[in-house]
């Protein structure tokens, strides 16, 4: 296998609900890679994209509408889906196929249009497609899931409402400095343990809504185009993983789940970081600066422990102490999370991997960590979805 | 629960009243010994030989292992002739079964909820059809001390 470098990255800020379509979003941030990459259209040789589901024909065929903007030029052009995992399964598919020397260089984007209102069921088939299920019987927005889930964790450990809403503090703060996030407002603690419950116990301000958006990078192993980058980011491994048998997690849209684990929790994600460990020869104590999803509070702290930086139940100390902050041992989301953004199923994974690689760039301002050299960005989609990618500089 | 002639599931295959007690209806896989609800949610150990799967009716009652309150109204396809929110929504253990299963909370002081407690399994009517049946999904309600 090649090594496999990123020269290029452009983002569509977040936002809200919008008119526009789907491939406009799509066009600003690709636009964005090709100019940061200083290429030229013509030079991609194969565009692996995220699916938009609420599309249609065209996002489920958002690749092809993305090249047709740009010109065709008969390149290889897949399309995939993955929940909210998406943008890791186009960047996985870009560079294996760049490091299998299949393309010396590849496009992954998504782009996303939130659709107005609630994420809902997108089937009347019960039997075929049990989401169906939930919607009709059980009266659970996926923000449930997290409840439940959370529920369970502040009876196991210590995890106070404090600790939940602390998450937002700092996500609020990061997310007030990145000019690409959704909601730039700061909160104190008392803001936000003011907010009404949405689930209990997490409050409106502890879960994200969806949002539009989209992200794009280039990949290559192309000497001359890394040559010209500006600083070129090294992907030392980009995974993917499914659950496990006996993952005790309650999967959003399934209805029921193992009384008795016989697998780690969150398995997916366990399962695609300790993929990306492995290939890549980095731990955790490596790591200079991870962006996690953070979907709701309760996913910030778990996942610090289902992906190795600390055991399981001790997550709620690193953040009282100080640790996952911006100059602490290990700085979290400096981008304001998706607390700050919000969810762009097919594009999120890959804006998580810019914010790292702008982070290993030196590029995040106001909010940049001190000269990391080692990122880690994780994500999480529903029902057995999850991808890492690791970056150095 | 009402009058149980009148009631149809608004997706069959989930509850059974049949027995006189309220219960879901799951399948048992015979080889790996991994229970699914709903049935056709297969979930085998891997390796499994997958033969020998049956209908198995969970226990009327089980412990509560997780819960949350609701706040704001599900949005369609759920449908409710009267406002539930807040509604509370348990996970119950089957402890013999090794399965946790999500339902709303019916009849039950939701601020009386406290994990480990003991729910059983019942039905919540959420609106009346056109042949005046009502339509019910599967719920949990405590158990009466």
């Amino acid at each position: 296998m090649r090594d496999v470098y990123i020269i290029g990255t452009g983002i569509h800020p977040w936002e809200g609900f919008s008119e526009k379509v789907f491939a406009d979003f799509a066009a600003v941030a690709v636009n964005g890679a090709l100019k940061d990459a200083d290429m030229e259209w013509k030079k991609i040789q194969s565009i692996m994209a995220g699916i938009f589901i609420y599309g249609g024909n065209a996002g489920h065929l958002a690749g092809q509408y993305l090249e047709s903007i740009f010109g065709e030029t008969g390149i290889p052009v897949v399309n995939v889906y993955n929940a909210c995992a998406t943008g890791s399964a186009a960047i996985r598919m870009a560079y294996n196929s760049v490091a299998a020397g299949e393309t010396d260089t590849a496009l992954a984007f998504g782009a996303d249009v939130s659709p107005k209102g609630f994420l809902t069921a997108k089937s009347d088939n019960a039997v075929q497609d049990r989401d169906v299920i939930r919607w009709k019987m059980t009266a659970m927005p996926n923000p449930v899931y997290w409840a439940l889930e959370c529920r369970k964790r502040m009876a196991k450990y210590d995890t106070t409402e404090q600790d939940l809403a602390q998450v937002k503090v700092l996500m609020s703060e990061y997310g007030s400095k990145n000019p690409d996030a959704r909601f730039k407002k700061a909160y104190t603690v008392d803001e936000v343990m003011n907010s009404v419950y949405v689930c209990e116990p997490l409050r409106l301000f502890e879960i994200c809504p969806v949002s539009t958006g989209a992200a794009a990078v280039i990949l290559t192993a192309n000497k001359e185009l890394i040559s010209k980058a500006d600083k070129p980011v090294k992907i030392n491994a980009t995974t993917m993983g499914s659950s496990m048998y006996g993952d005790p997690t309650i999967r959003i849209s399934a209805v029921s789940c193992p009384a008795v684990p016989e697998a780690p929790m969150l398995s997916e994600s366990y399962s695609a970081s300790r993929q990306a460990y492995e290939k890549s020869g980095i731990g955790p104590q490596d790591v200079d600066v991870l962006e996690l999803p953070d979907n709701s509070s309760w996913h910030y702290l778990v996942y610090l422990e289902v992906c190795g930086f600390c055991k399981e139940g001790e997550a709620d100390k690193m953040l009282r102490d100080g640790e996952t902050k911006i100059g602490g041992k290990l700085p979290v989301n400096p981008s304001g999370g998706f607390s700050s953004h919000g969810e762009a199923l097919s594009a999120q994974a890959i804006w998580q991997v810019i914010e790292c690689a702008n982070q290993l760039r030196g590029r995040c301002a106001e909010r940049q960590v001190e000269n990391p050299k080692v990122a880690m960005a994780q994500t999480y989609g529903l029902m057995g979805n999850s991808g890492t990618t690791i970056l150095s500089i | 629960m009402g009058n149980m002639k009148d009631m149809v599931a608004r997706i069959p295959n989930l509850v059974d009243w049949s027995t006189g007690e309220v219960r879901l209806m799951s399948a048992k896989c015979n080889s790996c010994g991994t229970y699914f609800f709903p049935k056709e949610h297969y979930q085998h150990r891997p390796g499994c030989s997958r033969e020998g799967v049956e209908d198995a009716l969970l226990p009327n009652k089980g412990k509560l292992a997780s819960y949350t309150i609701q706040h704001y109204p599900c949005p369609p396809p759920f449908k409710t002739e009267r406002n539930i929110t807040p509604y509370g929504i348990g996970l119950v253990e089957f402890e013999d079964e090794k399965i946790q299963v999500a339902g709303i909370i019916t009849d039950t002081d939701l601020k009386s909820l406290k994990l480990g407690m003991e729910m059983e399994t019942t039905t919540l009517t959420m609106f009346t059809n056109e042949e005046k049946q009502q339509v019910v999904t599967w719920a949990f309600r405590a158990v009466k001390q």
